[in-house]
């Protein structure tokens, strides 16, 4: 390693860690923000697919399995069971609770126990099924991170006391369900829900049950769960787009910080870069030795934002619940950036210094 | 006897908004190996432009140097400072030391730069430290040193890559009569031992009485070479 850069860098430690911490800015967003947009949607998708149902029926306004207006009458579900092919329906109400910690929303749904188990094969494995208006069944997840089983309570829908009767599984849906009747109870919204799922008999015509079910009840919507269920990351418009933003500007980022550090850097050393030239140094020496001060320095901010990425991910999910789950791609993307950022900010001070006239670098106080 | 730097007819003019100062009005000098040169004059005379260009650092408006055999006003940007890396070593009055690297720390980036990576000698970087009396100095970083401590390891530094010549300029200038005494010696003795070719600007009419030979100049012209032996 070159003796120069250590003891450029170990000059000024102030410094050096301010711009170390910039660069660990930008890694850290990126892998904060894609992990979450990751892990989150993976999260979805997980408890999205353990759902057995083949055909989502929902009013045309309704939007998909996360929307949470209740606007379908209840009474689809017999006409639905009546309609050839369909072997079961079910209810189900969904409604955004916000959360007490402040971080967003979390969707409670109110359910049918009985049918809605049926048809999801969902098993209570712990204590019972909610019966009461004022009870609900909470998934694994959900008694691991609010630290709640059955016998305590939850507090939903501003601040009202929920009984937990019983932990189920497999995770399926929002972490939190009640009985339908208790949800329509609680948003004043009788006889109503948000969709109906169907079971078919035989999976492989849910296409042509989705038809009849079309021709026989007109006007509704139809979505096919597979379709819905395929790529949450895909369906949220936009986040792709977001990401590609924000890891830009991380890369901006890191890339100011390091310009700025070695800027000043440079105009500190103005009579050390005279010196270099009169001891004959090429243009390239300078660039160089510049440039690998620039890369220490980024390359111990990436490695310093993936650990805070690391640790700050895994507070997050124990406070929050959040589920980050980081990619190799988004890794090496965030990598890319920090050592980029900071070779491409270095480049601007290192010509700099490089072009310097030798006499007047030297004569500099 | 080898002619090592010869520079014909140097002028060189500064643009200070819209007046030129002519800094150097003609000069010519040449310089044979080994030879240990004083150059003296008052202040503004031009001593350290001349030494200026010798060293690459500037170009003459015109006139010509050639050290070495190579043509230095004909080369590039990039070609001088090659030159430069391989042919001379420069001693300034404020010593111009590496505040962040010990002493051996500044001789070795000087090596680094001078042999490109190829590897340096530490039998030369010895020989000139035992020469210099700087053996137990050489983890000091120059704010731990003397200025007369900092001025022998930059003289060091410039003599341990073997440049065909060492610019000097005011060497002694920053430094109280015992420790210039010292430095100076240490010149002599590099230029005894390892015949090595100096060029000293300096205002010290003992120092210059060490040379060989002696260049007055006035006014960006050179009006008197003498030989040092009859200088009072
Ligand atoms: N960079 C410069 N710009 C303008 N004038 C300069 C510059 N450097 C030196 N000079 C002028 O050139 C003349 C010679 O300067 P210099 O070579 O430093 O003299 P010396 O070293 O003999 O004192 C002086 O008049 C000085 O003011
Ligand atoms: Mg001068």
């Amino acid at each position: 390693m070159n003796n120069l850069v250590v003891s450029n860098i170990r000059q000024r430690p102030l410094r050096t860690l301010m711009s170390v911490l910039g660069v660990a800015l930008g890694v850290t967003l990126v892998m904060l923000f894609t992990g979450l947009a990751h892990g989150m949607s993976n999260d979805l998708q997980r408890r999205s697919s353990n759902m057995r149902a083949e055909i989502i029926f929902t009013r045309p306004g309704s939007q998909q399995l996360t929307a949470s207006l209740m606007n379908l009458s209840t009474q689809y579900t017999s006409r639905l069971e009546a309609i050839e092919g369909v072997e079961r329906a079910t209810p189900v109400a969904i409604q955004a609770n916000q959360t007490g910690r402040g971080f967003g929303f979390e969707n409670v749904e109110g359910v049918e126990w009985e049918s809605f188990a049926a048809i999801n094969e969902t098993k209570i494995v712990r204590g019972r099924a909610p019966a009461e208006i004022d009870e609900i069944v909470i998934d694994e997840t959900k008694a691991r991170n609010s630290k709640t089983d059955v016998g305590g309570t939850l507090r939903l829908f501003g601040n009202k006391p929920y009984r937990v009767t019983g932990v189920y599984a497999p995770e399926s849906g929002a972490r939190i369900k009640m009985p339908l009747a208790a949800m329509q109870d609680a948003l004043e919204a009788p006889d109503k829900c948000s969709y109906i799922l169907v079971k078919c008999h035989n999976a492989a015509e849910q296409e042509t049950v989705a038809e009849r079910i079309n021709s026989e009840l007109p006007g509704n919507k139809m979505q096919l769960t597979r379709d819905v269920v395929v790529n949450f990351e895909k369906s949220i418009p936009y986040l792709g787009t977001f990401l590609r933003v924000l890891v830009g500007l991380a890369a901006v980022v890191s890339a100011l910080v390091v310009m700025l550090a070695m800027y000043t850097t440079i105009t500190e050393r103005t009579r050390e870069i005279g010196i270099l030239k009169a001891l004959g140094a090429s243009r390239g020496f300078i660039i160089s030795t510049i440039e690998k001060e620039a890369v220490t320095i980024s390359s111990i901010g990436l490695l310093l934002g993936f650990v805070i990425a690391f640790v700050s991910g895994f507070l997050i999910n124990r406070i929050y619940g959040l589920v980050f789950e980081y990619e190799w791609e988004w890794a090496l993307v965030a990598a890319a950036i920090g050592l980029l950022g900071g070779v491409l900010g270095a480049l601007y001070p290192a010509t700099r210094a490089a072009n310097l006239d030798a006499v007047n670098a030297l004569s500099y106080e | 006897m080898k002619t090592i730097l010869q520079a014909e007819n140097l002028e060189k003019s500064y643009r200070v908004g819209r007046v030129d100062v002519h800094a150097l009005r003609g000069v010519s000098l040449d310089v044979h190996e080994g030879e240990f040169v004083a150059i003296m004059g008052p202040s503004g005379c031009g001593k350290s432009t001349m030494l200026h260009l010798l060293g690459g650092l500037l170009t003459p408006t015109s006139g010509r140097i050639i050290i070495d055999e190579e043509d230095l006003t004909a080369a590039s940007d990039a070609a001088r400072t090659d030159i430069r890396r391989r042919k001379i070593g420069f001693v300034f009055q404020r010593f111009n030391l590496f505040p962040t690297l010990t002493a051996e720390g500044n001789l070795r980036l000087a090596e680094r730069i001078q042999s490109d990576g190829k590897g340096d000698d530490p039998e030369r970087r010895h020989e000139v430290l035992r020469l210099l009396r700087l053996e137990d100095k050489m983890h000091h970083k120059p704010l731990e040193l003397s200025g007369g401590e900092q001025q022998r390891v930059a003289l060091a530094r410039a003599v341990v890559t073997r440049p065909a010549i060492i610019l000097a300029d005011e060497p002694t200038g920053n430094l109280d009569s015992e420790n210039s005494a010292i430095v100076l010696n240490m010149f002599q003795e590099l230029n005894y031992r390892f015949n090595q070719t100096i060029i000293m600007i300096t205002h010290n009419p003992e120092a210059a009485a060490m040379c060989r030979r002696i260049v007055q100049m006035r006014d960006g012209q050179i009006v008197e070479r003498t030989a040092a032996v009859h200088i009072s």
